[in-house]
């Protein structure tokens, strides 16, 4: 069961050669300045940046589509709710249905934001290896607790994935039919979701074992992400820059 | 139930990391204080990895089907390990999947992650209980059955409800209120930090009328928690001796 995260890790673009540590911090300032637009006139804006760092980073444009899929529920819920129930000024009449000038506006940027963030944590986390991400962030003070627990989570949590998935199929291979909620069938999930931790927890046993046995715990050395160069630093100015621009921007108007 | 990127305002998104940070520390300071924090780092992320993909398991319902959030079975099982395993959870999730928001993780990993440390706290009440129905119990003369000649017959000490009881209970308690609390947190933000554009009244309606949708998942998080920590009574109690 793979995620195909770090699929695109490897390719050799400006954003992929940027040092993590300050491609974390540039681009995770952007996001948040993202939030901070609340007009349509600054969402053009917002749509050419992330445009031109989704180009710059290389990244195949069907993966950015096949992450939509999940998402895509969420924009129809605010696509149907924002339009048709918000507002005062009527666009058009579609039988009894009124489509609103302001809920069409305030529809359109949710999305824009919503979608420029997306892509821009894509973007961000698509760049390197999960693992040297949490590296960098570990670089930036974060907990070591926190640091290990992320890298041992990600490390298993492919595995225990493929666990669910072969008792799944066990259990279907055995006749089990999961479309009605019973007192039956719920004690079977409930057999599912306890064996999957069960096995889990054995398996964190013998994990913790082996890390002894390879001197966890002797001495936690902050691992040096990469070297940053002067165009590391370089490029981190200029998306502070524009975070600051948007933030301002996003207050006055 | 995740909030995604782009509904917040910038002031709720960065006051949302501001509380996540402060259970976090309050969650790392504790983890510190145990024996041997680093035994329980592993297990800890274990864990978490099988909870993140626990919440997989879809559970018909008779609209369809559904996941569980399973955010009071975490506290329940992980103790003061549950913010963070939650708050890592979430990252996935929002990375993975693009299912929540990187923008709205401290909102996300706060309204899941605070319930969370309050059924962790519940389900140790559990313990109290127990040993308060114990105590008479060992306190209670014993009578030999034999006693020059004659028999005598102890008191029969009222039958004391079996740990079982309790830990399901307490198990039913902890998953529901963990969900309830997490769907009224979402909503009061929501509720609350509308945008201005948005007619207040109708949205309102449509937030409380989604809450009271919630009632029937929350008692079926409840039952799954109650069934779930039977069952990991009986196949490996160790599971529920948290800290």
């Amino acid at each position: 069961m793979k995620f195909g995260l770090d699929e695109y890790a490897y390719l050799d673009s400006p954003i992929h050669r940027w040092s993590p540590k300050c491609r974390l911090l540039g681009l995770g300032a952007l996001i948040f300045a993202f939030s901070f637009v609340h007009s349509l006139t600054l969402s053009p804006f917002m749509i050419g940046v992330t445009v031109i760092l989704y180009r710059v980073s290389t990244l195949p444009l069907s993966f950015l589509l096949l992450r939509l899929r999940i998402p895509s529920f969420f924009l129809l819920i605010v696509a149907i709710l924002t339009p048709f129930f918000t507002g005062s000024t009527v666009l058009f009449q579609l039988g009894a249905l009124n489509l609103y000038k302001e809920g069409l506006q305030l529809f359109l940027l949710i999305t824009i934001r919503f979608l420029c963030i997306l892509t821009l944590g894509l973007i961000l986390f698509s760049a390197a290896p999960f693992f040297i991400n949490i590296r960098a962030m570990r670089s930036l003070g974060l907990s070591p607790i926190l640091a290990d627990m992320m890298l041992l989570s990600y490390r298993y949590v492919y595995e225990v994935g493929d666990y669910l998935s072969v008792m799944r199929t066990a259990m279907r291979l055995r006749g089990f039919r999961g479309d009605r909620l019973n007192r039956r069938n719920l004690s079977r999930l409930v057999m599912l979701a306890g064996s999957l931790l069960v096995r889990s927890y054995e398996k964190s046993e013998q994990v913790y074992k082996a890390m002894i046995l390879r001197g966890y715990g002797q001495s936690s050395p902050i691992h040096k992400v990469q070297v940053e160069r002067p165009r590391d630093f370089l490029l981190l100015g200029a998306h502070l820059c524009l975070a600051v621009s948007f933030i301002i921007a996003g207050i006055v108007y | 139930m995740h909030i995604p990127d782009g509904i917040l305002p910038a002031k709720i998104a960065i006051s949302g990391y501001a509380v996540t940070g402060l259970f976090t520390w309050y969650s790392l300071k504790k983890i510190n204080q145990l024996d041997n924090p680093q035994a329980q780092i592993p297990k800890a992320s274990l864990m978490a990895a099988a909870f993140f993909v626990a919440s997989w398991i879809h559970i018909p319902f008779p609209t369809g089907s559904l996941h569980l959030i399973l955010n009071g079975l975490v506290g329940t099982v992980l103790g003061y390990f549950a913010f963070p395993a939650i708050l890592i959870g979430l990252l996935f999730q929002a990375v993975m999947f693009q299912h929540g928001g990187l923008s709205t993780l401290g909102v996300n990993a706060a309204v899941m992650g605070a319930p969370a440390l309050l059924a962790y706290h519940i389900f140790q009440l559990r313990r109290l209980l127990s040993m308060s129905k114990r105590k008479p119990q060992e306190a209670e003369p014993i009578f030999p059955e034999w006693e020059g000649g004659v028999t005598i017959h102890p008191k029969q000490p009222l039958k004391p409800q079996g740990p079982k009881f309790w830990a399901a209970g307490f198990g039913f308690l902890s998953g529901a209120l963990g969900l309830g609390l997490s769907v009224l947190l979402v909503f009061a933000l929501l509720i609350f930090h509308l945008p201005a554009q948005l007619d207040v009244e109708l949205e309102q309606q449509a937030i409380y009328s989604l809450t009271l949708a919630h009632i029937p998942l929350v008692i079926l998080e409840g039952i799954f928690t109650a069934l779930l920590v039977m069952f990991l009574q009986q196949v490996k109690p160790e599971l529920l001796k948290t800290q």
